[in-house]
């Protein structure tokens, strides 16, 4: 043990224990954050996946950061570089038609026209809709969820500030909200919308990262909760970082460092130790142990509950709760090298200006179900929901001259497989991938230099993502808010005193945000202060 | 105008006879508008096949509201409940029997898995207390959620308090309740898969969901919430089908001096004003009235019998947004005797048979039937609820005689790929349900002296009901509480002054319940003694 440990332990350098441990540090506590990989950032890494080939190892876009988290912690001023195409969405279609969602709504409304006056009309008021209805879950994601046993005066106070954002919506709004809310994104779509490509284009935001298919009741919150605080509205946001998103892992770091953080890498949390109700500080696989006051884990809770914290500390009726935490990891990862761009043959397929941003293979609703009715039997689906990025269009840098980077998101790919094991399919994920793609850009697979498959199972092992889910619990409507992860342990609070919860698991929720650290953060120093007063 | 009444219901289906008695018993002079030849809507009892009497449509009752029972005093009116015992799960070459001597169930888990029999113990006493605790949402008016009058808060605000209270296993129950799909939420508890899918079957029973679709889990309660009404006999099967229940009603409300008039389609809500008067009917007959209560869904009311143009645009097209998506059929079988099912062959005592038999063999099976009708087929091999009537009510069929009910799902209203419902496309969905049950019980086919198989347009036809659905809308998150019919409108009263809605496509919904009549009639009458 260390002669006097530091005020605060972060467990994990993912992109939330780094704006937790900013946080903290800039309220003056002495904060070491832990992180078992070589480097910090968590899910925001960049990977050289061929020499000169630089691509987003995990998550492609980074368009949700708290504007507030920026702004607080000088992101801009630690190498921050954001770059947000004009284009938002390519979605080709299996018949060589296209869509595009442009930034200018009114210029998507225009191209719309093609498919549907009606729609074309539509468009913009959906988006005023979508934007209308997320600003209010800005707010309720900003805010601690209430404690509803014991409500406190902060609580009715937060609980106020929301009512009248509420009101704000306006009486048409406040019930629309409480209607959509609990909806099936189809429905969502369906009730704006006749064409089933558009549908199909904006209802895959509402099941991304999710076990849940267009049909299922909640998937609109999860849409809805994409776009707020950001300029998603209908198109949903795609932003890149200069140099990939490892660089903004980077900033991070570098504004936790300069705040007086001290980052440990190669640094493995093994236990949470307690003494009674409190925690005591953690233990390391070297064996080292180190003592403080408080432990905020940035990994998932269920791996928290289950495998850092004494399970006699916590009680069987909280292990068991844990253990039941839902999170059925159905996304992949393939990353591509290729000597070239490709083109893809539908409409616009050439246009390299509308492959800048996000490239969704989401052909409808029916598709999107499909897909998803395939990972309910534990299947991959032969037709699966992919969201490419080319960000070496916007940031050539990434490849080398000519060549580009190409990032896939793969879903669904389930985690729990009833058939063979993820090691032995790797390649055969690969490779479906690329006959997917093959089939909307012919030649593709000639291009590809090198190519790197993330399974669901290496998301665990080398990401620590439990079951291989990147939101460390899933979105569904039994899992927000003030349940989430569980009700009573939805304030960061977790368990035992001075332990806390700052990543995806806790309250808003899994995305690049840094809202759950933020969070997390001010109800830490707000138990800080009200200790130090008592 | 011929005559007038204080009050006109229209439609004498459950609700409109509750609806019916409860505005007679205020001491309004009531009529009650059917279109039929007999009362009852979706709750009769017919002959269809000479000496075979049926429920046709809806076939037990779930959750008749206990303080209907006592107020209309229904059996005194001949009510009587014949009590159903358990649930039998054929499968291939064993079962799964579920009864209600609690003991005797958990024997037969153990065979299964003996932590699910420890389970199930834990899991129903939890089930029991939470449907104790949420059982009074049945009779609360929802508030509309943008006015800020905090009166039409009170009974929302006391069962938050009462939230507040329960322990805090319990309000992570509930809010898992409201939120979870059947399936994921029986997997914390449960691992045997028939235990699991028969369980979740009741959750989806209705609607358009699967039982693993978010939103699922409520329905769970509603079996327990029939316990607690266990001195009422609340779950059974009503002596002379369910048209027995809907003669009981019928009687009582006759008793408060309510007029019933069959065969008296409305053809029209009469309005001055944006005020209903009265109506028409199909023969041109006008009845005035001070005030008119549908026991229709909110679409055949407001867009079917209101002159156009009456309501505004935006109220017009909620109403037409409102979602009704029929997903279930009905098969009723004559049979000539009880069928055999293979994985308990040459039963001597035929107490499986004696309350339902569930085809809900494995949650992928309940999936796999699901997943047909989202893409606009009828399950290949459906979830099938079978009960025989005649093994409680004999009277039922000629003696040695059986009539099987076989409630069906999926059967998606809309079928895909330019097919239609038709002779065709019903035979061919009677026959699945045939196939279905025959393959656990071979000598079913034997048996079958006559068939009559409902399919969706079957049910809109006959029973006025929308698409199909037997809830007259779906029972989706969507479109319960502050949003069942429309958001804001959840109260009871429409733009139309002095119209109101009774049916089951208001706060708290469909089942054999009555609590959408009785709640609107309560309404209507307060508004009508403030006036």
């Amino acid at each position: 043990m260390t002669e006097r440990g530091p005020d605060a332990v972060v467990v994990g350098a993912g992109h939330n224990g780094l704006v937790t441990a900013a946080y903290l540090a800039r309220a003056g506590l002495r904060t070491v954050v832990l992180e078992r990989r070589d480097e910090p950032g968590g899910a925001l890494a960049t990977a050289e996946i061929a020499p000169g080939y630089r691509v987003p190892a995990l998550a492609h876009t980074v368009g949700r950061l708290w504007t507030s988290v920026v702004r607080d912690l000088r992101l801009h001023e630690h190498g921050l570089d954001p770059i947000a195409p004009e284009v938002r969405l390519f979605a080709p279609q299996p018949d060589g038609r296209s869509l595009t969602l442009w930034a200018d709504r009114a210029r998507t409304a225009r191209e719309l026209r093609g498919w549907s006056a009606r729609d074309s009309e539509a468009y913009p008021l959906f988006d005023q809709k979508v934007r209308s209805l997320s600003s209010f879950l800005a707010h309720v994601h900003a805010s601690t969820p209430p404690d509803l046993k014991k409500p406190s005066a902060s609580d009715a106070l937060a609980g106020l500030k929301l009512a009248r954002a509420f009101r704000g919506l306006g009486k048409k709004g406040t019930r629309e909200l409480l209607r959509v809310l609990p909806m099936a994104v189809a429905d969502f779509v369906g009730e704006a919308f006749e064409t089933d490509a558009l549908r199909g284009a904006i209802a895959a935001r509402g099941i991304q990262y999710a076990a849940m298919g267009p049909w299922s009741a909640g998937t609109t919150a999860v849409l809805l909760a994409d776009s707020a605080g950001n300029d998603g509205g209908a198109a949903g946001q795609t932003v890149f970082v200069r140099g990939g998103p490892g660089s903004l892992a980077g900033s991070l770091a570098s504004a936790a460092r300069s705040s007086g953080v001290e980052i440990r890498s190669g640094a493995e949390v093994v236990r949470v130790t307690s003494s009674g109700d409190r925690v005591t500080g953690v233990a390391l696989s070297s064996g080292e142990e180190i003592s403080s006051p408080i432990v905020v884990c940035g990994i998932d809770p269920k791996r928290t509950l289950l495998s850092l914290v004494d399970p006699a500390a916590v009680g069987p009726s909280l292990v068991w709760r844990a253990g039941n935490l839902r999170l059925p990891g159905v996304v992949a990862k393939v990353n591509l090298a290729l000597s070239g761009l490709p083109t893809f043959v539908a409409d616009g397929g050439a246009e390299s200006e509308r492959l800048k941003g996000r490239i969704a293979v989401a052909p409808g609703i029916d598709y999107l179900e499909r897909g998803f009715d395939a990972s309910k039997y534990g299947r991959v689906s032969e037709q699966p929901y992919l969201e490419a990025t080319i960000p070496s269009l916007a940031d050539p840098g990434l490849a080398p001259e000519g060549g580009h980077v190409m990032s896939v998101l793969v879903q669904w790919t389930p985690y729990h497989r009833r058939e063979g094991d993820w090691d032995a399919e790797r390649d055969g994920l690969g490779d479906l991938v690329l006959k997917t793609l093959d089939a909307l850009a012919p030649g593709i697979s000639d291009l590809v230099v090198a190519r790197q498959v993330i399974t669901p199972l290496d998301l665990e092992r080398d990401y620590g993502l439990t079951e291989g889910h990147p939101l460390h619990g899933e979105p569904g409507l039994d899992q927000l808010f003030a349940w989430r992860p569980m009700l009573g342990h939805s304030r960061y609070r977790l368990a035992l005193r001075g332990l806390y919860l700052c990543g995806s698991g806790a309250h808003p929720g899994g995305g690049v945000t840094g809202g759950p650290g933020a969070n997390a953060a001010r109800e830490i120093l707000a138990d800080r202060k009200g200790r130090s007063r008592g | 105008m011929t005559e007038r009444y204080d009050a006109i219901v229209i439609g004498a289906g459950h609700n409109g006879l509750v609806a019916g008695a409860y505005l007679a018993g205020a001491g309004l002079k009531t009529i009650v508008l059917e279109r039929r030849h007999i009362v009852g809507g979706a709750a009769v009892t017919e002959e269809v096949f000479p000496g075979f009497r049926f429920s046709v449509a809806s076939y037990v009752v779930s959750l008749l509201r206990p303080e209907i029972i006592r107020d209309l005093e229904l059996p005194r009116h001949g009510l009587e409940i014949l009590p159903l015992d358990g649930t039998f799960t054929p499968l291939d070459d064993d079962y799964l029997w579920r009864v209600n001597d609690h003991w005797r169930t958990v024997r037969e888990l153990r065979r299964w898995s003996r932590m699910d029999a420890e389970a199930y113990e834990e899991y129903g006493q939890l089930m029991f207390d939470m449907a104790r605790f949420i059982k009074p949402i049945l009779s609360i008016v929802p508030p509309d959620p943008a006015r800020l009058d905090p009166r039409p808060w009170f009974p929302l605000a006391r069962l938050a308090r009462r939230f507040q209270k329960l322990p805090a296993r319990h309000q992570a129950t509930f809010i898992q309740l409201m939120t979870m799909s059947a399936s994921d939420f029986l997997d914390q508890w449960f691992e045997t898969d028939p235990l699991k899918a028969t369980m979740a079957a009741s959750g989806i029973i209705g609607t358009f969901q699967g039982i693993r679709s978010p939103g699922t889990a409520y329905v769970l309660l509603h079996h327990y919430m029939g316990e607690i009404d266990g001195a009422f006999r609340a779950w059974g099967i009503p002596k002379g089908g369910t048209g027995g229940v809907s003669h009981a009603i019928a009687s009582a409300a006759r008793a408060q001096g309510a007029e019933i008039r069959t065969e008296a389609p409305v053809a029209q809500i009469l309005t001055k004003g944006r005020r209903a008067i009265g109506v028409t009917l199909d023969s041109g007959e006008e009845i005035a009235g001070g005030i008119v209560l549908s026991s229709l869904d909110v679409r055949r009311t407001m867009i079917g019998l209101l002159e156009p143009g009456t309501l505004d645009a935006e109220f017009e097209q909620e109403v037409r947004r409102y979602k009704f998506r029929g997903s279930s059929g009905k098969v009723n079988l004559a049979l000539d005797g009880l069928p055999d099912f293979t994985c308990l062959p040459n039963a001597e005592d035929l107490e499986h048979l004696r309350g339902a038999v569930s085809f809900s063999p494995s949650v992928d099976y309940m999936e796999r039937a699901y997943d047909d009708a989202k893409y606009g087929s009828f399950s290949a091999r459906p979830y099938i609820d079978i009960v025989i009537p005649t093994l409680v009510d004999p009277s039922m069929a000629p003696p040695g005689k059986h009539v099987m009910s076989c409630f069906v799902q999926y059967a998606p209203y809309h079928l895909s790929n330019g097919r239609q419902w038709d002779d065709a496309t019903r035979e061919a969905f009677g026959d699945a349900v045939i196939e279905t049950i025959a393959e656990r019980a071979p000598n079913l086919e034997k048996l079958i002296l006559h068939r009559q198989v409902l399919t969706p347009l079957d049910l809109e036809q006959t029973f006025g009901l929308t698409e199909g659905n037997i809830f007259q809308g779906e029972l989706s998150l969507e479109q319960l509480f502050f949003s069942r019919p429309v958001p804001g409108w959840a109260q009871y009263r429409t733009p139309v002054k002095d119209l109101w809605l009774c049916g089951s496509a208001t706060h708290p919904g469909g089942g054999l319940m009555g609590a959408p009549g009785r709640i609107a009639a309560l309404q209507a009458i307060k508004a009508a003694r403030a006036a």
